[in-house]
Order: structure tokens, then sequence, then C-alpha cells
């Protein structure tokens, strides 16, 4: 077929970039499906976790809090979290006022703002609420034991704990 | 001066995509420096089983019958070992203390107990390391346990 009149050649002017974007496009669309934006759980990246083989992922991390339990003074564990948005230190008992911070912080996401089961609205409670333990792996269980009784006095039925993943080797 | 070329005629045989490939760059390199990558950790799910005594003691519902409890003590001799003992299993390796707890399971499953009626409860001592805690957890679910959680220490 005679080509039309007029119709003026078509020369690359440079490099073709057509492969270059298929594959950043390719790479876009990879990241955005495995990486977590944005999200902060307050776990602690500092902290070494056990490693295991076995383990189940969290879809929704949005009704957990993850407690970083680490080996702290006087045989006591040191826990921090992300509670209101601020990562800050949840002591298990606080000496200048005699109270129990995470007791009653676990019991305000099980139980809601009257720290008692029943109630409606800010009160409702909050079965399906998950504790992530995320503890040391060098760390001692006498300094793990308090954090789980804590747990279990919020009624917070379960908990998990967070491991590193392992590859089976072949 | 003259340039070599410069008088060669180009024409644009479509539209510009050097804003694109910027946009898409950026757009690469910042999900590439915040994102945190999923499958690098996951969790060990651990259920507590409903009990009358002790923290959290709760109302047992009407007609509850409590799973058969298989009770785990691990104790550290030394701080780099552990010993798991369960009933005649005494054993300080991860892969023996699996297919002893696997061979009692079926023990188990064979005088009519079900995986979903059996509670797993490991009780570590105070000087044992977390991960010992975990390895111990991991040969339970290994074995095939469903209900595997936490006592206190002894």
């Amino acid at each position: 077929m005679r080509r039309r009149r007029g119709m003026p050649d078509i020369k690359e002017g440079g490099v073709n970039v057509t492969p270059l974007i298929d594959v950043v496009m390719c790479l876009i669309i990879f990241f955005m499906l495995v990486a977590k934006i944005g999200v902060d759980t307050g776990a602690d990246q500092r902290i070494s976790i056990p490693a295991s083989l076995q383990g189940t992922d969290i879809k929704d991390m949005g009704n957990t809090l993850t407690l970083n339990v680490q080996p702290g003074p006087i045989d006591q564990p040191m826990v921090t979290a992300l509670v209101g948005g601020v990562q800050q230190e949840v002591k298990l008992v606080d000496s200048n006022t005699g109270q129990k911070p995470l007791l009653n912080t676990l019991k305000r996401f099980r139980f809601g703002y009257d720290l008692k089961p029943g109630g409606t609205k800010d009160s409702l409670d909050n079965p399906d609420f998950k504790v992530i333990i995320r503890g040391d792996q060098d760390m001692e269980c006498r300094f793990l034991e308090p954090v789980l009784i804590t747990c279990a006095e919020a009624q917070v039925k379960n908990v998990s704990f967070n491991t590193r993943k392992v590859v089976e080797q072949p | 001066m003259k340039i070599a070329g410069a008088k060669k005629v180009h024409y644009d045989s479509g539209p510009n995509m050097t804003p694109l490939v910027d946009v898409v760059m950026v757009i690469l390199i910042f999900m590439m420096l915040v994102g945190q990558f999923v499958g690098a950790e996951h969790y060990l799910v651990s259920n507590l089983p409903i009990s009358q005594s002790g923290a959290g003691g709760a109302k047992l519902p009407p007609g509850f019958i409590p799973d058969e409890p298989l009770d785990i003590r691990v104790d550290s001799p030394t701080p780099d070992k552990f010993v798991a003992v369960a009933g005649k299993i005494r054993t300080g390796d991860a892969a023996a203390l699996t297919r002893a707890l696997r061979t009692m399971r079926q023990q188990l499953n064979a005088a009519g107990k079900a995986d979903e009626k059996i509670q797993v409860k490991i009780g570590p001592g105070k000087n044992v390391k977390y991960r010992f805690l975990v390895a111990v957890y991991e040969a339970a679910l290994n074995a095939g346990f469903k209900k595997v959680a936490f006592a206190t220490s002894h």
C-alpha cells in the first residue's frame, strides 16, 4: 500500500524509554501490593525478636496493641506501646500513684472508657481486641510473665507473639 | 560552531513520556524508602483458655466442658539450653520434642480426644529465655496441636 503523501517519517530522536517505563510500572505495582506504607503499629524495630518457622499473618492490625517487652530494672519488664498516637512506656505499676497503667490501658481497649464489662458507645466491649507481644529473644520469662498476667486480668483472650520468619531450608 | 546532526529533523511520534518517567521514578524511590515489607515477620497466636481461677478468672458458661489439659514444663539448666518436660517426655531438642508430642497427640486422638479439645499449656521457669519458650511453642504447633497457651512460671 502506498503511503499517503504528507505523512512525516517517524524517527526516533533519543533513547527508547518504553521498556524502562514497563519495568518501573511493574515495580511500582509490586511495591504497592507488598509494602505497608504509613502503618505504625508501635513495634520497636530495635528489639531482637525470636525466630520461628510456624506462624500466621494478622491481616487487620487496626484492633491490636503491640507491646514491646524488654528487661527493665528491678526485675520488672519495661513495656512500651503506641498509646494515643504516642510511643510511650506503659508501666505495670506506677510507684508514685500506685496505679496500674498497663492494666488500665488494656482494659480501655478491651472494655472502653468504663474499664469494665458492659456499656454502650464509648464503653462498648471489644471482645476481638488482640495484644501482640514483641519480646526480646534473650529476655527471661520472669519479665514476660507479669505482662501475660496483666493481659489475662484485662480479659484479653487473644495474645499473639511476634516472631521473625525463618525460611525452611530444602 | 556546527554540531554534527544538529540539522537532523526530529519528529515526535507520541506523547512526551519524560515527565511521566520522572514522577514514576520519584514514586518508586519513595516506596522503596518508606515501605515495610510484609513477610519478614509473623505471629504465633495464643488463645487463653477459659479459667475460673487465676488472673482474669471468668464464670464458666453453662454446659462448658473443659479441654483435656497437656502441660509442658520448660526449664533452663544453663542459660543456653532448655529442657521440656511433658509427662514421660523429657528433652532439650526441639525436633525430638516435636516428634514426641506428635506421638502423644496421636495417642490422645486414639483415646477419643479431638485436637480441638486438647489444651496445651506451656509453663516456663522464670529463668527460661523467651526464644526457648517460642521454640517449645512451635514444637507443639508442629506436632499438630491446635490450642496452645502459656501458663505462669513455676
